[in-house]
């Protein structure tokens, strides 16, 4: 089938792949650090995804600011809300039982969809590009992403309070033995994560228009992401989106748009078989 | 008799009198009944925006019967008010099933209405089905929900184009119209875009049927499915482009065409004709499209937007736009029309019911309303379809806003037929 395809457009459907692979970096990151922290497991990301779109997209209708610099208002604004949400939510049942992690996070799914429909209807919207060229698009798209996963790796990487998350993440409580304030540390993780699912969501918006319900299918496909990549690898998510993304878009060419989704989880569920700590993950001890 | 004994019987006698006149006056006043009509539209999730139109057009047929008294039911020998009850089937399945599962056991309707997505009224109609309650259908375009074998749906009715007509338009349009132009010594290449749904296959598979029967020389080069809800279409636009089509028929909703048109022309650089059904016939079709709609296509069966064509259609669009601001889409047409064919339908069977207004429903004959039929009178055929007459509008933006003229057939035609910009023929 591929080889029916004639190189150039082969050329485009990959390079397509890695663009969207871009968004589902950015929101598997996102997510990959909320449970690497905290070890919750947020099924309201996707939601947080869309929010992010959505003020990016009033921010650039109403006040005529550039999508791209939208970005970095919108992942302030999620990020904060994302703290609230931390503190006033998660905070609260943190540790009493997963099944209440798992309500929590499902009932801010409708909350947020339910408050986004309120402000912004359930008509579709798609943020205009501010560029003739959408091959622009597509480089500062690929551009933004390495840009924000490269302040991410340094942070993560080269600063205190990226080691304070890498020591709560790998050991809660040697982390507080060693007087890293974890709640601290969960609240910026939350917040962190939601702003990187803020960012996926405003370049999304920018290449296919979003609804309140757009969240659902690509919170899952992080999931799929970071179980794949390797939970708590941020190698694994950037390797694991982008492959991702890759997949899907051969999937689509050779079996057809209807496996646009199930490919993903098949491949998943192979991975689970064959190496279940995922691609790059570590095996407990 | 002591005193006090001629009182308790006087008391009696009158507290019988009076309870007896009560009772017969009671007895003798007509019932308080309204007929409940239940709505089944998605005011929620992907196709928001058409049920929310379907839910305003049901109310402005509603109250237009109302004011005018009400429905006769000879059973009732009086004119009976029209309940209208709404349910979200969030254009979902499984909500499907359970609101009209409620519609008819807890709000205890008559007749049902509605159903969008051929794929949600599917699963939707099965209660109805196993209720014995009419059900008019006016927004899923598959032939299924009034053909399928596995269920008796003998209480289903059709008052909708199915894809048959849009496929049988558009491949009549293409042959007629657009081969002449771009391909006239060739066969046409066509490529299809369609959800994987009963509903997008129904047009999938009915092009195929009527390019065959009618002998068209037309030939499929891609045909391309997508998901419902999905947004992203690049991979497939990108395969049809590989195809070099001459013309792309997306079989879908507002939202997925919409965002296709613009993905294919802006993205993938696919510069075609592209061919959107019926149920993109909403404003918001336009709004999302906007300067990328110039000189595309959309198959039609009623054109509010377009220049005036009907009065009926230049009355309903006037009293929609005094009520809610907005111009009316497609669906709602559909409805405000089968309100009006239900309340005639009751009217008919003097009875509320549910066989009798079913047989009415079957036997109805009425002059047609907002869609037009090919002979004028809106009846049932013995697949509980009606015959309505389709047409091809061609979008033409003037700089501000996207407006539709009518280019097929020519009874119809507002103007000729011109090819969008920069078009770019496929090849054999």
């Amino acid at each position: 089938m591929l080889l029916a395809i004639s190189p150039p457009i082969l050329i485009q459907i990959i390079v397509w792949g890695l663009i969207v692979g871009c968004i589902y970096v950015l929101l598997a990151s996102g997510l990959n650090l909320i449970f690497g922290v905290m070890k919750v497991v947020n099924f309201a990301h996707g939601e947080f995804m869309i929010l992010g779109g959505y003020i990016s997209y009033s921010l650039s209708i109403f006040v005529g600011l550039n999508p791209y610099l939208s970005i970095f208002v919108s992942m302030i604004v999620v990020g904060v809300l994302g703290v609230i949400i931390e503190r006033v939510c998660f905070h609260q049942i943190l540790g009493t039982s997963k099944l209440n992690e798992l309500i929590l996070s499902l009932g801010l799914i409708y909350v947020l969809q339910n408050t986004m429909s309120i402000l912004w209807t359930d008509y579709p919207v798609l943020i205009n590009s501010p560029f003739e060229s959408r091959v622009l698009d597509w480089v500062i798209i690929i551009g933004i992403t390495m840009l924000i996963m490269t302040g991410f790796y340094i942070l993560i990487r080269r600063t205190k309070i990226g080691r304070a998350m890498r020591a709560t993440s790998q050991n809660r409580v040697a982390a507080m033995l060693m007087g890293i304030n974890v709640e601290h540390i969960n609240m910026l993780s939350f917040g962190l994560g939601t702003a990187l699912a803020a960012t996926a969501g405003t370049l999304l918006a920018i290449i296919t228009s979003i609804t309140p319900y757009s969240g659902e299918i690509p919170a899952l496909k992080a999931f799929t992401i970071i179980i794949l990549g390797g939970l708590g690898s941020p190698l694994g998510a950037v390797i694991g989106g982008l492959g991702y993304g890759l997949i899907e878009s051969v999937a689509v060419t050779v079996l057809g748009g209807t496996w646009r989704d199930a490919v993903g989880f098949i491949i998943l569920i192979l991975v689970l078989i064959i190496r279940p700590m995922g691609l790059f993950g570590e095996k407990e001890i | 008799m002591k005193k006090r004994t001629q009182l308790i019987i006087a008391v009696a006698i009158i507290a019988i009198i009076v309870v007896s006149a009560a009772a017969y006056y009671y007895t003798t006043l007509p019932p308080t009944r309204t007929i409940k009509i239940g709505l089944v539209a998605s005011l929620t999730g992907s196709a928001a925006d058409v049920g929310t139109d379907m839910e305003r057009a049901a109310m402005m047929a509603v109250e237009e019967i109302n004011e005018a008294g009400g429905v006769y039911v000879k059973e009732y020998n009086s004119k009976l008010k029209i309940e209208l009850i709404v349910g979200d089937d969030k254009t979902n399945p499984q909500e499907g099933v359970a609101i009209v599962t409620k519609l008819i056991t807890e709000d205890n309707v008559d007749v049902l209405v509605g159903g969008f997505s051929s794929a949600v009224t599917l699963a939707s109609q099965v209660p109805a089905i196993e209720h014995n309650v009419p059900f008019v259908i006016t927004g899923a375009s598959s032939s299924s929900v009034t053909r399928r074998t596995d269920k008796d749906t003998s209480y289903m009715f059709h008052y909708c184009t199915i894809t048959d007509d849009y496929s049988e338009t558009i491949v009549r349009f293409l042959n007629h119209t657009v081969k002449p132009i771009v391909a006239p010594n060739r066969n046409l290449s066509l490529a299809l875009l369609y959800q994987n749904t009963a509903y997008g296959q129904g047009c999938y598979q009915s092009t195929v049927y009527f390019i065959n029967t009618l002998g068209l020389n037309i030939t499929i080069v891609a045909a391309e499915t997508f998901n419902m809800g999905d947004t992203d279409f690049h991979t497939q636009l990108l395969k049809i482009k590989n195809a070099k089509p001459d013309a792309v028929y997306h079989a879908g909703f507002t939202r997925d065409t919409a965002d296709a048109i613009k993905q294919g022309i802006a993205d993938v650089g696919l510069n075609t004709l592209y061919i959107a059904v019926e149920c993109c016939e909403e404003p918001q079709f336009y709004e999302f499209l906007g300067s990328f709609g110039d000189r595309q296509i959309l198959e039609s069966k009623f054109g509010p937007q377009a220049e005036s064509y009907s009065e009926a259609v230049d009355d309903y669009k006037a009293k929609y736009i005094e009520r809610w601001g907005v111009i009316p889409g497609m669906m709602g047409a559909d409805t405000y029309d089968a309100i009006y064919l239900i309340a005639k339908a009751i009217e008919n069977a003097g009875t509320l019911d549910k066989a009798k207004i079913r047989d009415a429903i079957e036997n109805i004959e009425m002059p047609q309303m907002l869609i037009m039929m090919k002979d004028g009178i809106i009846r049932f055929d013995e697949n509980h379809e009606i015959d309505p007459l389709c047409f091809i509008e061609q979008m033409i933006w003037d700089g501000t806003t996207l407006k539709p003229y009518i280019v097929y057939p020519d009874e119809l035609k507002q103007r000729d037929f011109e090819l969008p910009p920069g078009y770019v023929p496929g090849g054999p």
